[in-house]
């Protein structure tokens, strides 16, 4: 059941009705109500995987409580590293151990031996990699005596199974989402409103923008070794504007669709292609797993602490875990290492917090230095983008070889304008144009148009929604799914 | 408030909702190759097959000679190949209040085969998915379910549709409209044949589930009126991979051929046919075609 489907709308209005008008007295019922539409959402992917996010929900509850209980150090010991190596261990099997056992087999070829290595012919559960991470932060939480371990099953399993953001996240804390779950929720006007305006916004950036940029994303890296140095360029653009309307869309939706549930879900992304250096890009792009990493890796590790080279050490660490963590591939972690490449200079320069506030903050333009610090650094992701989109560290390779190599033949300008003139069109382009405008103007607030015409009146602001709505359902059709359902 | 929230939710929602039900009111014959089948009233004399009835046999032709109202309900040999998916569509198709209806069923090993690894396991047949077999509603105009679940492409292309090579007649005939220069179709022979030779010929093994599921729907159809079987004719190099697929075809339709009315094997004239890819019969032979099946059903229905 995708989010941008006809049948996530009618769940959705169902379980909203059900939510407010049946269960609304009673705090109990409501969780039990999200909790089995959650599992049904869940079901609706694949039924057969429920059975492992209950058992999953059904260990790190145990495993909480045991912690909890236990003054002896040994015990507390044993029963963390069990949660731990059980979490871990189902992400090893189900999305891991395919890619060790190629890895180690192809190292072996190389030595001269001829080895078949035996995989398993498993599918990837959705979701697992983020309620994963739910259950390890909870556990490691109890274990640093954080928090305490909750003791009523369903509103942990609520904690964990969600189903705004049981298959992409963001990826929540206990501290954070738990103490909603056990409060009475009220119906919020303003704020159920809000939720519909950030589902709207999200379904436009996925469905018009991203799906739209798929396709020429897709026809360009699919061909990129037919394609001059200007079309591999657009080719990269085109998928950084993808990914980003298709993962901050399908964020937007979560928490937006969490929103009508009077729950609030830690925020996700925050502009991030209007940073002005990696480390702000990094502040705002998935900021529920970079700061997951912060908190549950890169400090544990040591963090800013010690010499330049632990530093660099750290760092390193974080971001290749962070690539690997979306995919068994060598892409991936090459992506994770090329920004921490671009990441380590900030850090050991001391200017990796230089830039903490909203560029052009309170004005309509930026400096010609922030517009050149915002260019320079979108132009960095965009370089490491193409290692996340490709198949292979290979195809990345002659993709970057083929923009340098072909970027100064007139020619490949011409076959880029006949592209963009035969295949894109102009009014993707001109939605892509008013998309960063929109994006821009709104950059003060939690999503693009949280308050743009906020204060004018009721028809504008409907008109103004309707057109947006409009050229949603015009670019909609043939269902994409989300890229992030993947990891 | 939260009353005030659901009515000006649904206020918005109606209104796109109408927006959205009159872009959908644009489909037509250009949206696709399969909508407008699903669009029209139940129908009692219906031609039926894979692509190459949707395209090789004209009902208006046929029409012309019979004087019957009659329907193309072939689609592709992914859609409509025999089986239990396309044998409950036509059952929702057929008008049963009628008698003395002409239902023309086109052969060919393709569409009594399946390329899945056990060509009798239903559950895995190529057409489950598609909209042959997930569109429940086949007599409503507009058919808003099936533009919702099987219309490929976004849904401004209904608004602005710029395709014209193929088009889709009210009485079901695909016309196909491509270039017919002896280069342009030698080249499209040349692919067809080696993606047949490819992919078909090697993973396509005898299905005796569609095989039960063609008699089936001769025992359907024999109760609304007559059956008749016939082969369309393909080009020559399509017929030897055919033949090599399944070398024993003729024997295998000649068990059911006292079931229906009759058996045309049009494989074997010499009309110098021409095909648009060696698969499908071009327009002008189409008709042809046509004639020819109009003219011995005719001698049939004279004795």
């Amino acid at each position: 059941m995708l989010f941008n489907s006809l049948g996530f709308g009618i769940f959705l209005s169902i379980v909203f009705l059900l939510y407010w008008l049946v269960t609304n007295k009673n705090l109990k019922a409501q969780n039990l109500l999200l909790l089995f539409s959650s599992y049904f959402f869940y079901a609706c992917w694949d039924w057969r995987f429920l059975f492992l996010l209950i058992f999953s929900t059904g260990l790190d509850f145990y495993t909480g409580i045991k912690l909890d209980n236990s003054q002896n150090q040994g015990a507390r010991k044993f029963w963390f590293w069990l949660s731990i190596l059980v979490n871990l261990g189902f992400l090893l099997v189900f999305k891991y151990f395919n890619f060790f056992a190629e890895s180690f087999g192809s190292l072996i070829n190389t030595m001269g031996f001829n080895v078949n290595p035996w995989t398993l012919k498993v599918i990837l559960p959705v979701g697992i990699s983020f309620y994963t991470f739910h259950g390890l932060s909870y556990v490691i939480d109890i274990y640093k005596c954080r928090i305490k371990a909750e003791r009523n099953f369903i509103d942990y399993s609520v904690f964990v199974s969600f189903f705004p953001l049981l298959v992409a996240g963001p990826i929540e804390r206990a501290t954070h989402l738990l103490p909603q779950i056990k409060k009475k929720r009220m119906f919020n006007y303003p704020y159920a409103v809000l939720g519909l305006k950030q589902i709207l916004w999200g379904l436009f950036k996925k469905i018009v923008i991203a799906d739209q940029c798929a396709e020429f994303s897709n026809l360009i890296f699919n061909n990129s070794d037919n394609y001059g140095g200007v079309t591999l360029i657009l080719g990269a653009v085109f998928f950084a504007f993808q990914i980003y309307g298709d993962f901050s869309g399908y964020s937007d939706i979560a928490i937006g669709t969490a929103k009508l549930f009077g729950i609030d879900l830690l925020r996700n992304f925050s502009f991030p292609y209007f940073s002005r250096d990696i480390a702000e890009f990094w502040r705002r792009w998935h900021i529920s797993l970079s700061s997951w990493f912060r908190d549950y890796l890169y400090i544990p590790l040591g963090g800013n602490k010690g010499g330049a080279i632990r530093k660099c050490f750290n760092t390193v660490i974080i971001f290749t875990v962070s690539g690997f963590w979306h995919g068994a591939n060598w892409t991936f972690i090459f992506w994770g290492l090329l920004n921490a490449i671009y990441f380590i200079p900030l850090l050991l320069s001391g200017k990796n917090r230089c830039n903490i506030d909203i560029v052009a903050h309170g004005k309509f333009l930026p400096s010609v230095k922030e517009l050149f610090q915002m260019i320079f650094t979108f132009s960095l992701t965009v370089l490491a983008w193409i290692f996340f989109r490709s198949n292979d560290i290979g195809q990345a390779k002659r993709f970057v070889i083929g923009i340098f190599s072909g970027i100064a033949k007139g020619s490949n300008y011409i076959e880029t304008c006949h592209l963009l003139n035969s295949n894109v069109g102009y009014f993707i382009m001109l939605m892509m144009a008013l998309f960063i405008l929109i994006e821009w103007m709104g950059r003060e607030g939690q999503f693009a148009i949280e308050y743009l015409f906020s204060n004018s009146s009721r028809p504008v602001r409907w008109v103004f929604y309707y057109l947006i709505a409009f050229v949603t359902i015009l670019y909609s059709g043939s269902k994409q799914e989300f890229i992030y359902f993947q990891f | 408030m939260l009353r005030k929230f659901i009515f000006e939710t649904v206020i918005f929602v109606l209104l796109l909702v109408v927006a959205f039900s009159l872009i959908l009111f644009r489909a037509d014959g250009y949206t696709d190759p399969f909508y407008v089948r699903f669009t029209t009233s139940k129908k009692s004399n219906l031609i039926l097959g894979t692509s190459r009835a949707a395209q090789g046999i004209q009902p208006s032709i046929l029409g012309k000679y019979l004087h019957k109202d009659f329907f193309n309900y072939s689609f592709t040999i992914g859609h409509s190949p025999y089986g239990p998916v396309y044998y409950n569509s036509i059952r929702k198709k057929l008008d049963f209040k009628k008698s003395e209806g002409i239902f023309i069923l086109t052969v060919d090993p393709w569409s009594i085969s399946s390329a899945t690894n056990d060509p009798n396991d239903s559950s895995k047949f190529s057409e489950n998915n598609l909209c042959v077999g997930n569109t429940y509603f086949v007599n409503c105009n507009p058919n808003y379910f099936y533009l919702i679940n099987n219309f490929k492409g976004k849904y401004y292309k209904l608004l602005n549709n710029t395709e014209r090579s193929s088009f889709l007649h009210e009485d079901g005939w695909l016309e196909i409209n491509v270039k017919m220069d002896s280069v342009t179709v030698a080249e499209r022979l040349e692919k067809k044949v080696a993606e047949y030779r490819k992919d078909k010929l090697p993973n396509s093994k005898f299905s005796s589930v569609r095989f039960e599921y063609l008699k089936k729907i001769i025992q359907l159809l024999n109760t609304r009126g007559k059956v008749y079987l016939v082969r369309l004719p393909v080009h020559s190099r399509m017929l030897e991979i055919e033949r090599e697929n399944m070398p024993k075809f003729d024997s295998i339709i000649s068990t059911i051929i006292p079931m229906t009315s009759g058996y045309f094997d049009m494989t074997k004239l010499k009309n110098g046919f021409e095909f648009t890819d060696g698969n499908h019969l071009c327009k002008e032979s189409g008709k042809l075609t046509s004639k020819l099946i109009a003219d011995w059903i005719s001698a049939f229905e004279k004795h």
